[in-house]
């Protein structure tokens, strides 16, 4: 008996262990992340990261659908403009609920209205919103009118922050340090909550989300090769972002997909407009013709020159070339030339004595700073570029700043003792750069890493600021791409492509651009 | 007198010293957790945190509300969360760590003081601890993230980080071998001394009588050891990424969050003056009970 029905049982237990492993590994997706989230409360996003777990756990009010890139959103119903394009009143749909199990409605819009609107809440991506909204009616229990202080041609871009439950504050004033930053409540796809070593997303099934992975876990990444080894170990079953090195180890794997990842970043070097030589549009563009892109992109990310489908696109302005804000009748510069570039310093007056360039007398060093996470995903470039600089005349300092410093003191323009800054700015659909190049004044500027100051730029800016077509946004902005590319603020690199890693296992990933899982309802985990 | 004055001043010390650090600090301490660039104005956060009544006001009302058992929310480190929190989560695991690491030490000062050791402990022990903590640390570390993969905080590869980051703290940086060779070293000039030969003459053994006698200096090398691993478990922690105080303290500083290094540098301040007041009673029980006068019976003396 015993015997003739052990091969059932056998069989039996196999069946019952797939089965078992197929419903636990379906159950928990985990990741690695750049690093983990500063604060889950959407007011003070201020990291890629920040914005990606927040995507889980709240609805944006409009958000671009990641395929159609049409506007959309899961919680309005309905909207119409107002007072002549100067608001819009929005109608939420019912049966939303928060996950305390609250249900959402008009009250909690005109709530984070409100809250952005409070002097008291001293929140960056607040006083964004605080520049053009004025505030917040509710009509009746799913209808709430938002006011603007201008006409904007795409009004509903304009919205895409993300709610909050009114509930869950005493008062309008929100801090960075109430416990909703660590367990915030969302009416998102997922109920999240911030640790000490990662994040923890439980689905949460509501009438706008039906999320099909149980429990999405978050965690911090270390090493890129422990996280590549650890992937391929199905150890976790993602990565989000893999730096290009490492690429080749994972789209070698039949058990690992590479994903393209849209985040529109791209890469610089911003110069000192107001110290020393580099005050001489001349000395710039001799840097701009010293600077091998060509060479840099192969010793960092090893793309050979001429290769096909590079991950890395040069750009010749502050867009990357997919943009409709790109300006294509600015050419990038491939190779250097050093001819030209000699020439140029000679123009503007540095004397070359001994092979150093030398300003009133004095030899040149350039002290040059790059945002230290970078080295991930292009090796050794601040080196590289230091050695080209080196090679063109001029002694250098090279100093690797922390994602910290580089918060606290080159964003806000404090790091004024750097000459060249190495970053990389990331941006959505909605790519608005005004902050990097107006001059700081009042609001405006607030990103200008050397309080760069030209009056033909800030006027350019203000013109696509008041654009109320996207004919004349774009306008304003390619013009800009020529100004910036001609007065050279800003040495442009590339645009390095975000790849992220997953298990063949995790069906139906969509990434959408920026924001990451906007689309997390159809991912599904299991073979 | 001076152990126990130091051990009551160090809680209070240890704050004061961080608070006026904080305040040396180019800018407004809170501009240093969002600048103003960034979030318009730092005069609401301030409030919030009491920085807008200078360092004494600040550190008063801390000290204020550290003693009711209140000591505020992460401002960084884990915004939002409640600093209480971190460090009930994070102390235990700091004492199993120091109490794991305590285990080789312990058990090498006492072989040392019971005897020779046996041939080649010595140079191996030596060799072990010629490797530096932070490099088998971070070889601890990538074993685990690649042993246990997500998994990697779970239950069992916590213990497997806690067992890994005391060995490092045991072995590491001439630890074990410090401990064997100072007790050794200790108990054997004692044992040179003329009355531990005379004893050894009347029949008596040599560590009944040496003991006494180095009791209160190795209770002192005791809790300079103690001491070197509570510095050494702000390193270990933060590259074996164990739960810890001293993770805690090393994360609190990256990001500024102080009030995260307040509550951890007390919690290492208050462990501190546990172990001087350890050592003054135990210096205390020796005089007053091992060292104490002999009884002569009566009739004696002149």
């Amino acid at each position: 008996m015993a015997l003739r029905d052990a091969p059932i049982a056998a069989a039996l237990r196999a069946g019952l262990a797939l089965g078992v492993a197929a419903l636990g590994t379906g159950s928990t997706l985990a990741y690695f992340e750049e690093s983990l989230p500063t604060s889950m409360n959407p007011l003070y996003a201020s990291a890629m990261v920040d914005y990606r777990s927040q995507e889980l756990v709240f609805d944006r009010l409009w958000f671009h659908d990641a395929i159609t890139n049409e506007l959309k959103s899961r919680i309005v119903e309905r909207y119409e403009l107002v007072d002549g394009g100067k608001g819009v009143r929005i109608t939420l749909i019912s049966g939303v609920k928060w996950h305390d199990g609250k249900p959402m409605n008009a009250k909690d819009l005109c709530f984070t209205v409100d809250a952005m609107l409070d002097k008291n809440t001293p929140s960056p991506v607040a006083q964004e919103y605080r520049q053009f909204i004025t505030g917040c009616e509710v009509t009746s229990g799913q209808v709430a009118t938002i006011s603007f202080n201008r006409v904007f041609h795409n009004p509903r871009e304009r919205l895409g922050f993300a709610l909050l439950p009114r509930e869950a504050f005493e008062s309008t004033a929100i801090s960075p340090d109430l416990e909703f930053s660590a367990k915030p409540i969302g009416t998102g796809p997922m109920k999240g909550s911030r640790g000490r070593r990662g994040a923890i997303f439980d689905a949460f099934a509501n009438v706008h989300h039906t999320p099909q992975v149980a429990q999405l876990q978050l965690q911090d990444a270390g090493d890129p090769l422990v996280q590549v080894k650890t992937i391929i170990n199905n150890g976790v079953q993602g990565i989000i972002a893999v730096p290009p090195p490492y690429r080749p180890d994972l789209s070698s794997n039949d058990e690992v997909a590479l994903k393209s990842y849209d985040l529109r970043s791209w890469w610089f070097i911003a110069l000192n407009t107001n110290k020393g030589a580099l005050a001489d549009p001349r000395v710039r563009k001799g840097l701009n013709l010293a600077i091998d892109r060509t060479a840099l992109r192969e010793f960092t990310i090893g793309v050979k020159a001429g290769e096909e489908n590079s991950p890395c696109e040069f750009i010749s302005g502050p867009f990357v070339q997919s943009s409709p804000y790109y300006n294509r009748a600015v050419p990038t510069v491939d190779r250097s030339n050093k001819a030209q570039a000699k020439a140029l310093f000679e123009e503007a007056g540095l004397k070359d004595t001994g092979g150093r360039w030398h300003y009133k007398n004095a030899p040149i060093t350039l002290r040059v700073g790059m945002l230290a996470p970078l080295n991930n995903e292009a090796p050794d470039l601040l080196s590289y570029i230091g050695n080209q600089l080196s090679d063109a005349g001029f002694d250098r300092n090279d100093l690797k700043i922390s994602a910290d410093e580089w918060k606290t003191n080159v964003l806000t323009g404090k790091a004024t003792d750097y000459d060249l800054l190495i970053g990389k700015w990331s941006f959505g659909l909605y790519e608005d750069v005004n902050h990097l190049f107006h001059s700081r004044t009042g609001n405006a500027g607030k990103l200008n890493l050397f309080n760069y100051k030209n009056a033909d730029v800030d006027a350019t800016l203000q013109a696509y600021d008041r654009a109320v077509t996207d004919t004349a946004a774009r306008d304003a902005y390619h013009k800009l791409h020529t100004q910036v590319a001609e007065d050279l603020p800003y040495l442009f690199l590339w645009k390095l492509d975000t790849r992220s890693a997953w298990r063949t296992e995790v069906r139906g990933n969509i990434i959408s651009a920026y924001y990451y899982f906007t689309e997390i309802d159809s991912w599904k985990y299991g073979r | 007198m001076v152990r126990v004055l130091a051990a009551l001043a160090l809680p209070v010390l240890v704050p004061t010293i961080i608070t006026l650090l904080i305040w040396s600090l180019p800018g407004d301490p809170a501009s240093l957790i969002c600048p103003a660039e960034s979030c318009g104005s730092t005069e609401v956060l301030s409030a919030r945190w009491n920085l807008d009544q200078g360092p004494q006001g600040f550190l008063s009302a801390w000290l204020g509300d550290a003693v009711q058992g209140d000591l505020g929310r992460s401002w960084r480190l884990q915004q939002g969360v409640q600093v209480n929190e971190l460090i009930g989560d994070a102390l235990p695991n700091t004492l199993i760590l120091l109490a794991l690491a305590l285990i080789p030490l312990t058990i090498g000062t006492l072989r040392a003081a019971l005897g020779p050791l046996p041939r080649g402990f010595g140079p191996v022990i030596q060799v072990l601890g010629l490797v530096p903590a932070l490099v088998l640390a971070l070889v601890a570390a990538a074993v685990v993230e690649l042993r246990w993969g997500s998994a990697s905080f779970g239950d069992a590869a916590s213990w497997a980080r806690l067992i890994a980051g005391a060995l490092v703290l045991g072995l590491a940086d001439g630890a074990l071998s410090g401990a064997v060779g100072g007790t050794r070293a200790l108990f054997e000039a004692e044992a040179r001394q003329r009355y531990v030969g005379i004893a050894l003459l009347r029949g008596e053994g040599v560590l009944g009588n040496t003991l006494p006698n180095v009791a209160p200096a190795l209770a002192g090398q005791v809790r300079g050891r103690v001491l070197h691993l509570l510095s050494g478990a702000v390193i270990v922690e933060a590259i074996l990424r164990i739960d810890g105080v001293g993770d805690l303290l090393w994360g609190g500083t990256l990001l500024q969050d102080f009030g995260v290094v307040l509550a951890s540098a007390t919690i290492f301040a208050l462990i501190s003056s546990a172990l001087l007041l350890l050592q003054a009673m135990a210096e205390v029980l020796i005089a007053l009970v091992v060292r104490r006068s002999p009884d002569l019976g009566e009739g004696a003396g002149a």
